[in-house]
């Protein structure tokens, strides 16, 4: 297999400022929990740089390395030759998927998302009974794992939207697309386009999204370039709560865990400590925090593709939470929360919401 | 390409590490086919043994096969000693990680080698104790491999490096025996000091699958100075004269001229342009001593026509000052795709002329070299800096090299004060070691290691 053009110019540089210290062994989730460099962001390189020097080919062989990674940056965060890991992996997956050597799991996930529009291939949507495409002044963006896996908590959090008493409309919202790009596969573009058009259609200022990783999608892809260029906000809901007045408080000892989208990818770490200090006097911070805090295990297409490896990176989120004493853990990220629930243990005691749906359900017990 | 192993010998290791410690797999190959160094081969398979029985079960089935088989902790090593050149195993110990043994009363601990020194650290914390050499890659490298490379830190001088805390090993041997060396005494002179022996060996003469660590407490407070040079013999004279009072500092740092040039222009410091910058430390355990002690140092610099003399005032600002020491590797490492990190020694008095020398060498051959150093133990750190992909400029980074290793040699130093010889430096053994010592390092080797299967093609044995 050819490596194109496009790759060389782009990445070689990049790969080969790699300079193999390990460093990045240290903090990788996925190190942490194999012991197996070859996982690790080092691992990659080297496999990248022999496929650069013509020494394999970037074929099924490799997948396991290039394919199992949760982008949660914390490589990159730490690497003293300034080696941007997650973006390097993204343009390798990129030349497998052009190739025919994309992960099984994610081959067919465009046919997929432009067939169904959510990555789940569900077939009907939620039914939240609220505004749907009407004029407001915010839009509320679920995104997939919102709509399809964690529907009960959204719910919640409309509830909650309800009694702030927002302005806001949901849309006939589709997938934001932007896990496309980071299995290596081609965008939708009428994925994006439905989006845009719905969003655009309601007039609204400020998209609220459930996932941090949509709002990065939204934020950064030229695809929605358009939000941009009308000045429309893309928040996430820790950013819309640090703003309001919450009528609640909690005895609960809490404890929050930083998304890797929303804390090392967009520096968002202040907000949702704002939100909590605001409802909960009782908070602990987590051993690892902000840009160190621990992985989820669920970015990256990690989730779909290795669900075992997925699940030993939360439960190891999951110890630290247990050591900090807290009762609750808090986050502002569907998926995380997705993630981290389904690899809780019986005998871990440990509730876990994004922060909105915690407030709700704390309005709820109060009223 | 590396041909793989042998069905027959693939079934063998199976029978002994399981299907879940055994690797052909390309990427594993492929990972392990290098560290920190430019040095690179693949193994034929790779093994994770989960204990000191199934290591030495490996190499006993090895030494039958005549198959090499290179111990491997973290792969930070700077020298090329855990490239398997010559194919093999890969035995990773990655698995084997369990502190076994924290005793203050016998101020030590037991490690399998597998933990990496961060982890130790972490643990010790609590209770105010170190184990003191510690590597700048001591968040991810091991302490089996800063046993088998003789690890040194930045508080070398007043300190020590690895060997002078390994107090016992359980070491696994080429035939598959296991050999238990040292005790757990603070002294022993019973019989050859095999763990002396061990410590440095580079994985040649066995697999250690047990530590017995010294650990000593940590004062707990510390003094910071810093000082800029106009010379180097300036900067020489007032390390001599600090190094001949009677005080030892816990820190002496050097960065050279183009380590200063390199941090305020790619990682935004403004520190004054100047031939050296010093940083001291010296610690104790009331204020009172570790004033007494920087104040010596401050004396020192200030006798020697250094400027911008400055005391810390708080630890904060402490940390400031050494915000451009932690900050160098990195940047170091971000200015260009290749460096060749070298770790030449001399005598303390020499240190200047090496210095110098290196100024001189980089010069003659058209090669940055950023210098850096712990100036008290004489370890200097020339990190030769290039677009490896050109050959022009790699060979004339690997000139400067041997004449930096010549020089050294010269001054009465050595080849390396910490990084190993590996490949590396394998060539240069013979600049340093006279023919009477190789032979008896060869002839060790052999008795420990007659069919040289424990990592082969090393150390110029
Ligand atoms: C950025 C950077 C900074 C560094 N700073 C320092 C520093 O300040 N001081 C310093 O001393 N070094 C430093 N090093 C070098 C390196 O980290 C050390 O040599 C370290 O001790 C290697 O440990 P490791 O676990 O990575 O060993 P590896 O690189 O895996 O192995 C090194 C050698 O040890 C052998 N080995 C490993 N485990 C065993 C075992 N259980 N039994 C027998 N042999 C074994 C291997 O075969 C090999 O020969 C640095 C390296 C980097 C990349």
């Amino acid at each position: 297999m050819q490596l194109s053009s496009e790759f060389r110019e782009n990445f070689e540089e990049q790969i080969l400022q790699c300079s193999q210290c390990g460093f990045c062994q240290a903090v990788c989730p996925l190190f942490a929990v194999s012991l197996r460099p070859a996982f690790n962001a080092r691992g990659k390189m080297m496999v990248l740089k022999e496929a650069l020097r013509g020494k394999l080919a970037l074929d099924e062989q490799v997948l396991d390395s290039i394919f199992q990674c949760t982008a949660c940056a914390n490589c990159s965060h730490h690497c003293p030759s300034g080696v941007d890991v997650p973006g390097i992996v993204k343009a390798a997956r990129r030349e497998m998927s052009r190739t025919g050597s994309c992960h099984p799991a994610f081959t067919g996930l465009s046919q997929v998302l432009a067939q169904h529009g959510n990555i789940y291939a569900e077939e009907d949507p939620p039914e939240f009974q609220r505004l749907l495409n009407q004029p407001a002044e915010y839009v509320y963006f679920a995104g997939c794992v919102g709509n399809y896996r964690e529907e009960e908590a959204s719910e919640t959090v409309l509830d909650l939207l309800d009694r702030l008493e927002l302005n806001y409309s949901l849309i006939d919202e589709v997938c934001c697309g932007g896990v496309l790009e980071d299995m290596g596969l081609q965008a939708v573009a009428a994925l994006a386009q439905a989006n845009l058009e719905r969003i655009l259609a309601t007039g609204a200022r400020t998209v609220i999204t459930g996932c941090p990783y949509c709002a990065r999608t939204f934020l950064e892809r030229p695809e929605y370039q358009p939000l941009r260029d009308q000045g429309i906000q893309v928040l996430v809901l820790s950013q819309l709560l640090a703003q309001l007045e919450l009528p609640v408080t909690t005895d609960q000892r809490v404890t929050y865990h930083d998304p890797c989208d929303l804390g090392r990818h967009c520096g968002i770490y202040r907000e949702p400590r704002q939100v909590i200090a605001k409802i909960a006097p009782d908070f602990v911070e987590l051993a690892h925090n902000r840009d160190q805090a621990l992985c989820c295990g669920a970015g990256g297409g990690m989730r779909g593709a290795y669900p075992k490896n997925s699940l030993a990176v939360a439960r190891r989120r999951l110890e630290e939470v247990e050591q900090s004493g807290a009762e609750v853990l808090l986050t502002d990220c569907n998926s995380c929360v997705h993630n981290l629930r389904n690899a809780k243990l019986r005998k871990q005691k440990i509730q876990i919401y994004t922060l909105a749906e915690y407030i709700g359900r704390l309005l709820e017990g109060a009223s | 390409m590396t041909p793989g192993l042998g069905h027959k010998l693939k079934e063998a290791l199976l029978a002994i590490v399981g299907p879940e410690g055994f690797s052909e797999a390309l990427i594993d190959m492929v990972s392990y086919s290098g560290d920190a160094s430019e040095h690179s081969h693949r193994p034929q398979a790779a093994v994770w043994p989960r204990n000191a029985q199934e290591v030495a079960a490996i190499l006993s089935l090895a030494n039958q096969e005549r198959l090499p088989v290179v111990p491997r902790g973290a792969g930070t090593g700077l020298a090329g000693a855990v490239v398997p050149v010559r194919g093999g195993l890969v035995m990773d110990l990655a698995r084997m990680n369990r502190i076994r043994e924290i005793s203050l009363a016998d101020r030590l601990v037991v490690v399998e080698p597998g933990v990496v020194f961060a982890q130790l650290q972490t643990a010790l914390a609590p209770s105010g104790f170190s184990f003191p050499p510690d590597p700048a890659s001591g968040k991810v490298a091991t302490l089996g491999g800063n046993v088998a490379t003789n690890a040194g830190g930045l508080q070398g001088a007043k300190y020590g490096v690895t060997r002078d805390y390994v107090l016992g090993l359980e070491v696994a041997l080429a035939d598959g025996s296991l050999m238990r060396t040292g005790s757990r005494c603070m002294k022993s002179v019973s019989g050859y000091d095999l763990t002396g022996l061990m410590v440095g060996s580079e994985g040649t003469l066995g697999v250690v699958t047990e530590i017995t660590l010294k650990v000593v407490p940590k004062p707990p407070l510390s003094a910071t100075a810093s000082a800029s040079f106009g010379d180097l013999r300036q900067a020489g004279d007032a390390i001599r004269q600090i190094m001949s009072s009677r005080f030892t500092p816990s820190v002496l740092e050097i960065l050279d001229a183009e380590c200063i040039k390199v941090l305020n222009r790619h990682a935004g410091q403004s520190l004054p342009e100047a031939a050296a910058m010093v940083l001291a430390e010296a610690d104790g355990y009331t204020e009172q001593e570790t004033d007494l002690q920087i104040r010596q140092i401050t004396q020192a610099f200030a006798e020697n026509d250094a400027q911008n003399i400055a005391l810390a005032q708080s630890p904060e600002e402490a940390q400031q000052f050494w915000a451009a020491r932690k900050a160098i590797g990195g940047t170091l490492f971000s200015l260009n795709n290749t460096m060749l990190a070298e770790d030449v020694t001399v005598p303390l008095s020499k240190v200047t002329d090496m210095l110098v020398g290196i100024g001189e060498t980089a010069r003659r051959n058209g090669v940055l070299i950023a210098t850096l150093g712990h100036l008290g133990d004489g370890n200097l750190h020339p990190n030769l800096i290039i677009d490896g992909r050109d050959p022009d400029q790699l060979a004339r980074a690997h000139r400067a090299a041997a004449e930096l290793f010549a020089l050294a040699v010269e001054l009465g130093g050595t080849l390396t004060g910490e990084h190993g010889i590996g490949l590396a430096k394998a060539s240069f053994m013979p600049l340093e070691h006279d023919e009477t010592a190789m032979r008896m390092m060869r002839q060790i080797k052999r008795t420990f290691d007659p069919h040289d299967i424990l990592n082969p093609g090393k150390m110029g044995l």
